[in-house]
C-alpha cells in the first residue's frame, strides 16, 4: 500500500469524524440556545406551515439576501446552485451501480463547474474591491473562498485538461468506505483536489461555513407570528419566576 | 511507521463488516502491441487519455483525411472486444460485458461512439 493511499484514507476518516462530530455539537448548541423573545421579522407567517415555506424560500432562493443585495445574491446563487449540481455529479464515485439520474446529470455538472467558479470569483472580487467589505474581512473569509477555488480549479483541470484514472480513484473511494483500502492514483491534481477538500471538511464546524445548518436556527426567520394567540415564555424564565415565588 | 498505519487499517477492517470492493472486470485483449508495451500507448496514459486520442484521431480523419491505425477505434475494437466460447460478441447496449462498457458503466461516463461505429470486430 503506497504512502499516499494510507495518508488520504486515514485523513478521510479523521476529517469525516471531525466534520460529523463538530456539526452534531454545533447543531446541538444551536438547538439549546434560548430564544427568549418573539422576534420574527415582519411580515411573518401566522402558522407553522407558513414558517416551513418561509425557511424553504430562504434556503432555496436566499430571499432575504435578494432583498438586501442583488450582487451578492447573484454570485451566491450561482455558486450554491452550481455546487449542488457538481456535488450530485460526484455521487458516481460513491455508488456502485451508479443511479440512472446521476448518469444523466454528468454533463450538466460539467457545465455547472463554470458557473460555480464564476460565482466564487465574484464573491472574492467583492471582498477585495468593496472597501467596507475588505475592512471587515478576516483571513478565514479569504481562506474559505480560496479553498473552494482550489477545489473547483483542480477539479476542472481533471475534467477538462489533465485527467486522472477515475476508475482507479473510484475503487479507492469504495475501498475507504468499506474499510478495504485500494490504491489511489497519485496524479498531482487529484491530490491537491482531495487535500483542499479535507481541509474544508475540517474547518467546516469552526467557520462561517456553519451558515448551512445555522440558517434553520435563525429566530427572526423560524418563529411563528402568534404572539397574541399564544403566550411566548422561555422555560428558564418560568423556572426563575417560580423559585422566587416559593 | 508504515507497519503501524497498516495495523490501524487492519483493526478498522476487523471492526466493520467488510464488503469486497467492486471493481470493473474488462475482458483481456487479443494480443500485445509490442513486446515492451501492451497497448498503443503505455497503460497509465491509455487509462487517462484514450478519449483524447480517439477524438484527435477522429478530427484528423474527418478534416484531413488522415487514416492511420495506431489510434483508430476500429483497431481498439478488433483487439479488445473478444468473443465468448460460442463465438458471440458482447452487446454494447446492455450489461457490462463489453470492453468499453465495463469501465464506462462503473465511472458513469456515457459515450456515443457506437451510435455510428461498429462495437464488434470486423469480420475477417
Amino acid at each position: 500500500m503506497g504512502f499516499w493511499t494510507e495518508f488520504y484514507a486515514l485523513s478521510f476518516y479523521l476529517a469525516t469524524l471531525i466534520l460529523l462530530a463538530g456539526l452534531a455539537h454545533k447543531i446541538y448548541q444551536y438547538a439549546k440556545t434560548p430564544a427568549p423573545l418573539k422576534v420574527p421579522t415582519m411580515p411573518a407567517p401566522l402558522t407553522q406551515r407558513g414558517v416551513v415555506l418561509r425557511l424553504l424560500s430562504e434556503v432555496i432562493f436566499f430571499r432575504s439576501l435578494f432583498r438586501a443585495n442583488k450582487w451578492i445574491w447573484l454570485f451566491g446563487m450561482l455558486f450554491h446552485g452550481a455546487l449542488w449540481l457538481v456535488l450530485m455529479r460526484h455521487l458516481r464515485y460513491f455508488t456502485e451501480p451508479v443511479w440512472t439520474w446521476v448518469v444523466l446529470i454528468q454533463p450538466i455538472g460539467q457545465y455547472a463547474s463554470f458557473a460555480m467558479m464564476l460565482g466564487l470569483v465574484g464573491l472574492l472580487v467583492r471582498r477585495i474591491v468593496v472597501e467596507r467589505i475588505r475592512y471587515i474581512s478576516s483571513p478565514s473569509d479569504y481562506l474559505m473562498l480560496i479553498l473552494l477555488l482550489v477545489i473547483g480549479g483542480s477539479g476542472m483541470m481533471m475534467t477538462f485538461v489533465a485527467h486522472t484514472d477515475i476508475v482507479q480513484f473510484k475503487t479507492f473511494v469504495l475501498g475507504v468506505m468499506s474499510f478495504d483500502w485500494q490504491e489511489i492514483p497519485t496524479d498531482s491534481m487529484l491530490l491537491i483536489h482531495l487535500g483542499a477538500i479535507l481541509l474544508l471538511m475540517i474547518i467546516f464546524p469552526f467557520s462561517k461555513l456553519l451558515h448551512a445548518p445555522g440558517v434553520f436556527f435563525s429566530p427572526s426567520r423560524n418563529q411563528v407570528d402568534n404572539s397574541r394567540e399564544k403566550r411566548h415564555v422561555a422555560k428558564w424564565a418560568i423556572k426563575q419566576f417560580e423559585t422566587k415565588q416559593n | 511507521m508504515n507497519l503501524r498505519i497498516s495495523q490501524i487499517g487492519f483493526g478498522l477492517l476487523l471492526s466493520v463488516a467488510v464488503n469486497a470492493v467492486e471493481t470493473p472486470n474488462p475482458p483481456k485483449a487479443n494480443k500485445q502491441f509490442s513486446t515492451e508495451q501492451s497497448c498503443v500507448e503505455p497503460i497509465e496514459i491509455m487509462r487517462r487519455y484514450h478519449g483524447h486520442f480517439l477524438k484527435h484521431h477522429r478530427n484528423d480523419t474527418m478534416h484531413s483525411g488522415v487514416r492511420t491505425t495506431q489510434h483508430s477505434l476500429i483497431e481498439c475494437i478488433n483487439c479488445h472486444v473478444t468473443a465468448d466460447d460460442d463465438g458471440n460478441y458482447p452487446n454494447v447496449n446492455e450489461g457490462s460485458e463489453h470492453f468499453c462498457r465495463s469501465c464506462h458503466n462503473y465511472a458513469a461516463v456515457t459515450i456515443d461512439c457506437f451510435q455510428c461505429h461498429a462495437s464488434k470486430p470486423e469480420k475477417k
